[in-house]
């Protein structure tokens, strides 16, 4: 959990931080848990993917943009590297390749390094209303393939 | 609001890129609508595979007390459920809380919230017999370790550990402290799970378990012959 924590929030101890208080938030939370609407599993990653985001995004905090202040490899490295380690035989792995480059990294980057449209656009040089309406037909190509 | 729109919505805020506000309209939508909550979870387990693919990081040492101490902190009241209609809840989570109070030492304490995570996934009405935290040669904890009087004995793994090609993890216990270690079951889809075992007298307190890589299919020798992913002994908590 704290390797998924790091990658979007770059630093060790930040995550450490986040693996915490979602931790915490976890064990508040646990009667809200409804064992009928999904595993425990993907619960508590999204109460951490939470947790990061909206560390990340807060304002009030400060998140290191120097690059001897991070703890992880280079953006595209980090995507490449979690792309790769999708299973072969992994569906997931099957149809993100069917997208173009763009859209498949685009998608990945949100959910793996946490990035929000803004920050796609402002690395692709894009205008946000493509980059916005690009991942939604990412999201729907592979919606299809995935179903 | 069409079904496409609602996709769209969905996919959206399992990658995080919606807005607090419409995460909180999907919220609000999956409360109502056991059709939307599912639409949800499944949205969410087709990513979750990328999960998976983080770094395996330790857990740092001390992670357990500074949770501990967050807790024992007072809430905000407006994190507090209503009492009213969660008394039920309340009463567990009290007991949890109090428990945890008596038991002050960090082993205990991470026992504790980790047997909170475990809550989830089964439903249990009898509380366990022994709890053993299980560490490696590092002091991190790996897995936790819960055993009933007739040795049904739950495994919650907190560390998605490195299995090794063609091997499975395997869990030990020593019944008999000067005695051999036996085996308790397999984790062959390297997953926290139940395992049952007939024969065994009950668990008792420093009794060890640990858990260990061997070939796929068990050890062949019915005896631990691989490495050891991490051990601990067991306590029985405090009632």
């Amino acid at each position: 959990m704290l390797g998924v924590a790091r990658r979007i929030l770059r630093r060790t101890d930040l995550a450490e931080e986040a693996l915490q208080e979602a931790l915490v938030l976890v064990w508040r939370k646990a009667h809200q848990f409804d064992e009928s609407r999904g595993n425990a599993r993907g619960w508590l990653y999204t109460i951490l993917r939470n947790r990061c985001l909206t560390m990340l995004r807060n304002e009030d905090r400060e998140v290191p943009v120097a690059p001897e202040d991070l703890d992880t490899p280079p953006d595209d490295v980090m995507l490449e590297t979690a792309f790769d380690r999708l299973g072969h035989a992994s569906d997931l792995r099957r149809c993100l390749e069917r997208l173009d480059g763009e859209s498949r990294r685009a998608i990945l980057a949100t959910y793996v390094l946490g990035y929000s449209h803004g920050e796609i656009a402002g690395r692709l040089d894009a205008p946000l209303g493509s980059v916005k309406s690009r991942v939604r037909r990412g999201l729907m190509k592979l919606r299809e393939c995935l179903s | 609001m069409t079904d496409r729109s609602l996709d769209i919505l969905i996919d959206e805020v399992v990658l995080g890129l919606a807005s607090e506000a419409d995460v909180a309209r999907l919220e609000a939508l999956a409360a109502q609508d056991p059709d939307v909550a599912a639409r949800v979870e499944q949205a969410r387990r087709r990513f979750a595979p990328l999960d998976d693919t983080a770094e395996e990081l330790p857990v740092p040492a001390g992670l357990w007390d500074r949770i501990a101490r967050a807790l024992d902190a007072p809430q905000d009241d407006a994190a507090r459920p209503a009492r009213d209609n969660t008394v039920v809840d309340l009463a567990t989570m009290r007991r949890h809380l109090n428990r945890w109070r008596v038991g002050a030492s960090a082993a205990i304490a991470a026992s504790l919230v980790l047997a909170g995570l475990l809550g989830w996934t089964m439903t249990r009405s009898v509380d366990p017999l022994v709890v053993a935290v299980l560490q490696d040669e590092s002091g991190a904890v790996i897995a936790l370790v819960e055993s009933n009087a007739d040795n049904t004995t739950s495994v919650t793994l907190l560390e998605r550990p490195g299995v090794p090609p063609d091997q499975v993890m395997q869990v030990w216990t020593k019944p008999d402290d000067d005695g051999l270690p036996v085996s308790l079951g397999l984790l062959p889809t390297a997953r926290s799970s139940v395992l049952m075992v007939d024969g065994l007298p009950a668990p008792h307190s420093d009794q060890l378990y640990e858990i260990t890589f061997e070939p796929a299919g068990g050890s062949p020798t019915n005896l631990p012959t691989g490495p050891i992913l991490g051990k601990g002994l067991a306590k029985e908590p405090v009632s």
